[in-house]
């Protein structure tokens, strides 16, 4: 039975032994952050015996509602059921102690760490740790699970599969028997996606109840049981799987019938606008992180990078970007070869980026929307006249950026932290095509944004490219680049994969090339 | 927010003053002296100046590395070796035409103090703390090693250059004795709104604070961070050398062993007072060089001049509770 | 060189790099779970301070050791408050606590120092802290590997988020792990006052700084660090046997000799710190 030997340890931070529970409810919670009201009295309840889906959008409320039942936050009113009877958390810690564990949607492996270190963390089980007892425990349940590790090996060596079949081994070390998974998936690819669901229906038959927060519907339909659908805070539906089908949850989700999504038009064979030739670019750790890439994206185009976190797409973009230089290749730019160059001439050239993640590398948070418009772009007209600053150039430019996706803000003076995330990757991206664009790197676009900011995103990157500009686009939703992309290639383990003529969009063919299967 | 930060200070004003009558002097007559003894005669006004001043430019000169997300702490050593520096070439070249070789000596040796320490961080990643600080402790050595050595003035038993004629040093603003208000408080007020319209008005003080703000960023808005972090540390290095220099140039009129009452580190106080506009610099040297001339007159009374070192402190942590909070981890 | 000379510097060597020793893992307690030190300097001088007061007044060794490990913990529980509770720039914060410890160790010296007397303060044993010196890296080195403390120091110092997402609060491993510094820079207080038989202004003359940058070199492990330590504690003892004696037949100035390890501190951090990284969740809340 997974958790552990059944010797009961002093070591075992959880119940003793391994009590399941039949449901667990969550009843009128409410909560709110300042003036948003995250969650409105939402009634949840989760039977044992399969894995029960929540869904909803980007700041439905999903991952807040289960942090209330995790215990790491406390709800403004609403109660916390066990098998009916009530529960009070007060921190995580007393959640973990009830049973309760939660996979998160960025794991929490702390890279310094070893692989045990990271496992134990938290639940050692007396003052000193027993490395080599403790040793032998993780290897049974890794086994068991078909997991197998490096134990004494740092932590930051695992990839993103690796590292959620650990956040996995660590709730099961704590004898979790309610496992609360979110977004899981969003990391792995199709074929690791396919044996995590396959430990998971193996815990759900041992007794464990399973609840998957996910906003990826093709995987509720596959492998769950029951679905909960969340919208704007407020509970809007619960159906059984069986009785419901994609399309009506994608209508529960967004609130309102969906038009088939806009199948791109494949532009007219234009000249080459970024041609990238044999790229090697090392990576952190000694071995290169992207081999021998060789990509072309023209003009009137988006190509869309399809593969999992980890697979080389950061330092590709890097080497695009010119903040780190290539190890061998070329890069040429409308003709012009620009390997050497550096970020400033690249930008002078027309190159843009949407960032990864934007707080570390794009934006500053205690600026106003007039001074953080002006990054990347501050030498430029309008903003700049020569070396001296164009203010008023500047802020009808931010209101420019601000305006393209419908930034909603108070005033331009405001700072950029006043602004929900939402709006502010609506501001970063506006700012990349407000100043004309000619190459486009956008690296997860529609991060933290809906459906319909999402949408607007990916309409605007199509409009910038019908007039000459070219994108390059990264996600780790596979769904996304397809709907939105001209074309898909796949990166893995450094490689870049083009899907053979013809399947330029095929799922199947591009999933199988983000796992190295040629 | 306000709360905490008003609960830090009355915490901070009550161990100041249960120290004042620990010392045994009342409270309102450390206070009276404090006054007094900065503001309360021509004297008490030309001490009070005569701290200012270097106080002034000093704390432009950890300004404007702090811009740039660096910390000079450095300001010691850089000033008193730009002071040694211009004390040298001043003293052999008489004159006007000395004045202004003194001047730029004491620009430049500040600022070559300081290159170590930029190249270090932008190169090694070698914190700039630790470095500078070491380098103040070789300056305190190597001037001190000069002065009683190679530089010290002809037949004297003291640390000591000798004295430059009255021709090189920097004319007189305006003088009633004991009061001489030295033209050096114009070039640092100059310095300064130069600075500021540098910072506001150019793309580069833009990207100086954007190197500041965010070093990652900056690096992909096609900033050339490592040169910036150098230049800053060589541009603060110099103003420091250059605060040395002139209180050479308009108040000392020598150089000795312990020329700088601890300015270096004081400057970094000024700085973090001055807040968001460089022009807060102006208020913030002020109130400095009050404590600082205020605080030898209240050690008269009984008052040890290290009060002054705990009200700074106790300063600095309350303006920076409002102002160099750590962002918090984001959703 | 005889063997005397070698036994000789072996001693000055010990007796040198020990404050360094004891205020180096006290860096390491307070930066391997993420608070960056520079006051290691101002709480070695404040303990250094109270230690020979609390002795003089009382008369009594341990009570003025107690007293000086007092003053530092405060100043280090003065730390927490201020990068914890009001998440206080680090370094910002870092030179404050500088500047109060030094205008009260300022402070209470003047007021309370008899500057008659001429006997020395009474104090414990020279090889009570030279043990603590040799033992503590040691011990230090084996429970951060083997002690729930020590993991949990360097989870919240390897990413407080995540540590605090599996149920650890870096606010309170952080400030187990001041208290510790606090401690053990007392302890290096204490002993620089020791050896000089009273307290002068400003004596700690930069060491919690080195001590730092040995922290640094030996990548933030007890043990490097405090074999940089002993490094750079044999480079002072050098330093002393050679003064006086002339070089290549050169007078060398004592300042030289004096400026030499700082100068070598930067030199060093020039030169290796590439290699070395730091804790990566130093400086996050």
């Amino acid at each position: 039975m997974p958790g552990g030997s059944a010797n009961g340890s002093a070591w075992e931070t959880g119940p003793q032994g391994a009590r399941s529970f039949r449901s667990v409810t969550l009843r009128s919670v409410t909560k709110s952050f300042g003036a948003l009201r995250a969650l409105d009295g939402v009634d949840f309840q989760v039977e044992a015996g399969s894995i029960h889906a929540l869904v909803g959008e980007n700041g439905a409320g999903k991952t807040t509602l289960m942090r209330v039942l995790y215990g790491s936050l406390q709800a403004d009113s609403g109660a916390v059921l066990l098998d009916g009877k009530e529960a009070r958390f007060r921190s995580a810690a007393d959640g973990i102690r009830a049973g309760i564990g939660m996979v998160s949607q960025h794991n929490s492996i702390i890279g310094e760490l070893s692989c045990l270190e990271n496992l134990l963390l938290g639940a050692e089980g007396g003052v000193t740790v027993r490395l080599r007892d403790s040793e032998r425990r993780a290897e049974a349940l890794a086994s068991k699970m078909g997991f197998s590790f490096d134990w004494r090996r740092d932590a930051s060596g695992l990839s993103p599969a690796g590292a959620q079949k650990l956040e996995i081994l660590k709730l099961l070390w704590r004898n979790a028997r309610i496992m609360i998974l979110d977004e899981p998936t969003a990391m792995l690819s199709p074929a690791d996606s396919g044996l995590l669901f396959a430990s998971l229906k193996s815990l759900v038959q041992e007794g464990a109840i399973v609840i998957l927060v996910t906003h990826r519907l093709p995987e509720v339909m596959e492998h769950c049981g029951a679905v909960t659908v969340l919208r704007g805070g407020k509970l809007v539906g619960e159906k059984l799987v069986r009785d419901t089908g994609a399309r009506e949850l994608a209508e529960m989700i967004v609130g309102h019938a969906l038009e088939a999504a806009a199948i791109a038009d494949a532009p007219a064979a234009a000249a080459p606008l970024l041609s990238v030739r044999d790229l090697t670019v090392a990576g952190d750790r000694g071995n290169d992180a992207v081999r021998n890439v060789s990509l072309e994206v023209r003009s009137g185009e988006i190509v869309g990078i399809a593969g999992v976190d980890g697979s080389g797409q950061r330092e590709l973009f890097r080497a695009l970007m010119g903040v780190v230089r290539p190890r061998e290749g070329e890069i040429d730019l409308k003709g012009d070869r620009i390997t050497k160059a550096s970020p400033a001439a690249r930008i002078r050239a027309g190159v843009r980026l949407i960032p990864e993640d934007r707080h570390a590398d794009g934006v500053v948070d205690d600026w106003s929307l007039v001074e953080n418009a002006a990054i990347g772009l501050q030498r430029l007209p309008p903003l700049a006249s020569g070396s001296w600053v164009d203010a008023a150039g500047k802020a009808r430019f931010a209101s420019a950026a601000a305006d393209r996706f419908k930034t909603r803000y108070t005033s331009l003076r405001a700072r950029l932290s006043g602004l929900s995330g939402g709006n502010q990757q609506r501001f970063v991206a506006g700012r990349a095509l407000a100043l004309d664009p000619k190459l486009i790197l956008a690296y997860q676009p529609a991060r933290g944004l809906d459906i319909d900011a999402t949408r607007d995103v990916y309409d605007g990157l199509r409009k910038a490219c019908a007039e000459g500009a070219g994108a390059l686009v990264v996600s780790y939703d596979l769904d996304e680049l397809l709907e939105n992309c001209h074309r898909v290639v796949a990166m893995n383990l450094g490689r870049l994969w083009e899907p053979a003529p013809g399947k330029e969009r095929d799922r199947a063919e591009i999933g199988r090339l983000m796992v190295g299967a040629e | 927010m306000t709360l905490r930060v008003g609960i830090l200070a009355i915490a901070g004003i009550g161990v100041v003053l249960l120290a004042v009558v620990a010392a045994g002097v009342s409270p309102i007559a450390a206070a009276r002296e404090l006054i007094a003894g900065s503001m309360g005669s021509p004297g008490a006004w030309n001490g009070t100046l005569k701290d200012t001043t270097p106080l002034l430019i000093a704390g432009l000169a950890v300004y404007v590395a702090l811009r740039a997300g660096l910390f000079n702490i450095g300001v010691e050593g850089q000033l008193i070796v730009g002071a040694m520096a211009c004390a040298v070439v001043a003293l052999a070249v008489p004159g006007v035409l000395g004045i202004a070789l003194g001047v730029a000596a004491g620009t430049v040796c500040g600022g070559l103090w300081a290159l170590p320490a930029g190249l270090i961080k932008a190169y090694r990643g070698g914190h700039e703390v630790i470095t500078t600080i070491m380098l103040n402790s070789v300056a305190l050595f190597f001037t001190h090693y000069m002065v009683a050595g190679p530089i010290q003035a002809p037949g004297q038993q003291n640390t000591t250059t000798a004295r430059l004629a009255e021709a090189t040093m920097l004319p007189v603003l305006y003088s009633a004795p004991p009061l001489r208000v030295s033209s050096a408080i114009l070039a640092g007020l100059l310095l300064l709104g130069l600075f500021t319209i540098w910072l506001r008005r150019t793309v580069s003080g833009y990207e100086l604070g954007l190197v500041g703000a965010n070093p990652r960023a900056a690096e992909l808005a096609g900033v050339a961070t490592k040169r910036v972090i150098v230049r800053s540390m060589l541009a603060s290095g110099a103003i420091s050398g250059l605060a040395g220099a002139l209180q050479v140039l308009a108040y000392e009129g020598r150089f000795y062993a312990d020329f700088s009452p601890g300015y270096g580190f004081d400057a970094l106080g000024v700085a973090l007072l001055a807040g968001a506009s460089p022009l807060g610099l102006i208020p913030a040297a002020f109130l400095f060089g009050v404590l600082s001339k205020g605080s030898s007159a209240v050690q008269l009374i009984g008052v040890p001049k290290g009060i002054s070192l705990v009200v700074i402190g106790l300063l600095i942590v309350v303006f920076a509770a409002v102002r160099f909070r750590r962002q918090a981890a984001h959703e | 060189m005889s063997e005397a000379w070698i036994l000789t510097l072996l001693a000055s060597t010990l007796t040198l790099s020990s404050p360094l020793i004891l205020a180096s893992i006290g860096g390491y307690c307070s930066e391997r779970g993420g608070v960056i030190n520079i006051a290691l300097e101002g709480k070695m001088l404040i303990s250094a301070c109270v230690t020979a007061l609390v002795a003089i007044g009382t008369g009594n060794a341990v009570l003025g050791l107690l007293a000086g490990l007092g003053a530092s913990v405060l100043l280090a529980w003065l730390h927490w408050l201020l990068t914890q509770a009001y998440q206080i720039d680090h370094i910002v914060s870092g030179m404050a606590l500088n500047a109060l410890a030094f205008g009260a160790a300022n402070f209470l010296d003047k007021r309370f120092t008899d500057p008659e007397r001429t006997e020395p303060m009474p104090h414990l044993p020279l090889g009570f802290f030279y043990a603590l010196a040799v033992v503590l890296p040691v011990a230090l080195a084996l429970y951060s590997k083997h002690g729930r403390g020590g993991l949990r120091l360097r989870a919240v110092g390897g990413d407080p988020e995540k540590a605090r997402l599996m149920g650890v609060s870096p606010q309170a491993v952080r400030f187990w792990g001041l208290t510790a510094a606090g401690v053990l820079c007392g302890l290096s207080g204490a002993l620089i006052v020791t050896n000089a038989r009273w307290f002068t202004d400003g004596m700690t003359a930069g060491r919690g700084f080195v001590a730092l940058a040995a922290l640094i070199l030996g990548g933030w492990r007890p043990i490097p660090a405090a074999l940089a330590c002993a490094g750079i504690g044999l480079f002072f003892a050098v330093e002393v046997q050679l003064q006086g004696t002339p070089i290549l037949g050169m007078r060398v100035p004592p300042d030289f000799w004096s400026a030499l390890p700082y100068a070598m501190t930067v030199i060093v951090l020039a030169g290796f710190l590439g290699r070395s990284r730091p804790p990566a969740g130093l400086g996050k809340p």
